[in-house]
């Protein structure tokens, strides 16, 4: 892989950092009210001296631009979010911290099924295209596609939760148990996850089907796949180790660039379950109009895609050598 | 594509001439496209007259039926918790959902297209800034950027009853912010469809006898990327309702101009799931998939039809 290549990558990655820092910047300021009003929310009877005092404090004498801004970009870079409006002194930072994981755990684990049925199916449909696999896979697929994810968590919900009773309705573990052991903890964990995780994999796996068929039947009309053919190899052996391969290539930056719709679909699914993750902060963040937070779990997000899509463009180069020019 | 500048080519496809209705036509003429048109067309229906089908929408004070009811004679989808007809509420959401559908696509695709149509035509540094921020859309997940502006902007441009075209302010600040957010995507197919156009020859022609940038950008790039626009903003219209039903579901609808999406964020606050009501949800439920699937079928279709790339091979 070339030194530019990756340079490039990486410039550009940090030039989006940049400039989301930059938005939540510019977002800050464009508040209702003055930034010293906002920053004094909730504090009775300010008087002219507490306002110049948070004007000096928070350095909001400055020019805008630059001092307030590369103040600004230092603190976001240094970890420091502000303070939360509704969670009195705790930082941002703090209330991204508890709420991260459920949704780490949640989606981790939602993309991989997808990815790995969606693959799977999106392969097996285009290698034997027109048949019935690739016909009920394709329409299901593209109703999957067309359904909000939170849709199908209710519907999931109504049949399984409310009406077989197999899993719980809500939170991710059931409120005021007390557990014998890490095990008994540990099952009710997994009973609580079951339903949002099919629904984030649902969710996906039309996406990622419809993508690797049309990839796979792409790549059979190659000619190396007609050379090996006339070689007289198997069709099993020339879907493993000719076609597929090289059509699982698109996918990873597909799979990347799909990453920004994922996180709005994560949002309203931990509505749907009250999973006590990211979504659910984001719109509690959004009905109590808690903006540090709100940005905090934007700048959160949005720099975890332009990661991911950093990643997968290296993932990319080292698969494939054409694009690393 | 380029070779072919050499010889003179008609600036305008050759579909026009043979009729308005032309492409509509050859759509309806394939399975998925009849099947998408067919849906869009009653939803079109329902969306222009409510009333005729259902009368006024229904209100708290308006209501006549009882607390949550299941699927009867007099309520063919059962009620709401404020005792209203869910068939009633439903029509009257086809409105809201279509309506703000169509104006977030006219904003974004009017983004799109002047973007791309200027960063392709004009190049150079203007080309690179406008990608740049086109790209920087294009990566994000635009989708929590709308969750951070639509308060912010709703309280800018404060709440109020002010309506326009009959719509609620706070609908109008979702329809912008869906624009804002959402037309990347356009600028970037806009943008390498004028790159190739550019190299043609009759746009030295045009300017060989004296036309300016502006107009050239107007009277021989637009009218060549028009069809690409139309395809593009039928896929486009498939995602802005779909970004308003879930702006809704998060709380950000307006409940006195219910859409599906509004209609879905109060059966959820109810808990109509958890209680069985599965009469609040699936009536929208069912028409925001059939719209949304119908519009990425006709979308589709007119790609393979319009778009010089995939023409021929569909």
């Amino acid at each position: 892989m070339s030194g530019s290549y990756l340079a490039r990558r990486f410039g550009s990655a940090l030039f989006t950092i940049v400039l989301i820092i930059l938005v939540n910047f510019i977002l800050f300021r464009a508040l209702p009210g003055s930034p010293e009003r906002v920053i004094l929310r909730g504090t009775p009877n300010v008087t002219p001296a507490q306002l110049e005092a948070a004007r000096e404090r928070w350095g909001l004498n400055d020019p805008v631009f630059p001092d307030q801004f590369v103040a600004f970009l230092g603190a976001t870079v240094s970890g420091d979010l502000g303070y939360s409006f509704v969670a009195r002194g705790q930082t941002v930072g703090q209330v991204l911290g508890q709420r991260i994981w459920p949704t780490v755990i949640l989606f981790g684990l939602g993309e991989l099924v997808a990815i790995v049925l969606g693959l799977a199916l999106g392969a097996y449909s285009g290698w034997r295209r027109g048949g019935p696999v690739d016909v009920v896979g394709n329409g299901l697929s593209l109703v999957l596609y067309s359904t909000p994810y939170f849709l199908l968590g209710m519907a999931l919900l109504l049949v399984f939760a409310t009406g077989l009773r197999w899993f719980p309705t809500f939170g991710m573990l059931t409120a005021g148990a007390d557990y014998p052991d890490i095990w008994a903890r540990l099952g009710d964990f997994g009973a609580h996850l079951v339903l949002p995780l099919a629904t984030v994999g649902l969710g996906l796996v039309g996406q990622y089907a419809i993508v690797m068929r049309s990839s796979i039947v792409e790549t059979l009309s190659e000619d190396y796949v007609t050379t090996a053919r006339g070689m007289g190899l198997r069709e099993g052996r020339i879907l493993r180790h000719h076609a597929l391969p090289n059509a699982l290539l698109p996918t990873v930056s597909l799979i990347a660039i799909n990453l920004g719709y994922v996180v709005a679909g994560a949002i309203t699914v931990e509505v749907v379950f009250n999973w006590p993750g990211l979504g659910t902060l984001a719109v509690e963040a959004l009905t109590a109009r808690d903006y540090p937070v709100l940005q905090g779990v934007f700048l959160l997000l949005s720099v975890s895609v332009v990661l991911a899509n950093l990643v997968a463009d290296l993932v990319y180069g080292v698969l494939d050598p054409r694009v690393r020019t | 594509m380029t070779a072919a500048g050499a010889s003179w080519s008609p600036p305008i496809p050759a579909g026009r001439r043979a009729g308005r209705f032309d492409l509509l036509f050859r759509l309806i003429r394939r399975p998925e496209g009849a099947f998408g048109v067919l849906i869009l067309a009653t939803f079109a229906a329902l969306a222009l007259a409510p009333e005729l089908f259902v009368g006024p929408l229904q209100t708290a004070v308006t209501a006549h039926g009882t607390r949550l009811s299941p699927p009867s004679a007099a309520f063919p989808l059962g009620t709401d918790e404020l005792r209203r007809d869910m068939l009633n509420l439903t029509v009257h959401g086809a409105r809201v959902s279509m309506a703000i559908g169509l104006l977030a696509t006219l904003v974004t695709v009017f983004i799109g297209a002047v973007v791309g149509i200027v960063s392709g035509f004009v190049g150079g540094r203007v080309d690179a800034v406008l990608m740049r921020i086109t790209d920087f859309f294009l990566v994000i997940p635009t989708f929590v950027l709308a969750l951070i502006l639509t308060p912010i902007i709703r309280d800018l441009v404060g709440s109020g009853s002010t309506e326009i075209l009959g719509i609620r302010m706070t609908l109008i600040v979702i329809v912008i912010v869906i624009g804002i957010t959402s037309w990347s995507s356009t600028a970037r197919i806009i943008r390498s469809q004028t790159l190739s156009l550019k190299a043609r020859a009759f746009v030295d022609r045009a300017r060989v006898i004296g036309a300016g940038s502006g107009h050239i950008m107007r009277r021989h790039i637009l009218p060549n990327v028009i069809n690409l626009i139309v395809a593009n903003a039928v896929l486009v219209f498939a995602g802005a309702v779909l970004t308003e039903t879930t702006l809704s579901f998060v709380g950000l609808g307006d409940p006195f101009q219910p859409s599906w999406g509004q209609l879905l964020e109060a059966a959820r606050s109810v808990g109509a799931p958890g209680l069985g009501a599965w009469w609040y949800f699936v009536p929208p439920g069912v028409c925001i998939v059939l719209v949304v699937f119908a519009f990425t079928l006709v979308g589709g279709a007119l790609d393979d039809l319009l778009n010089p790339k995939r023409r021929g091979r569909g």
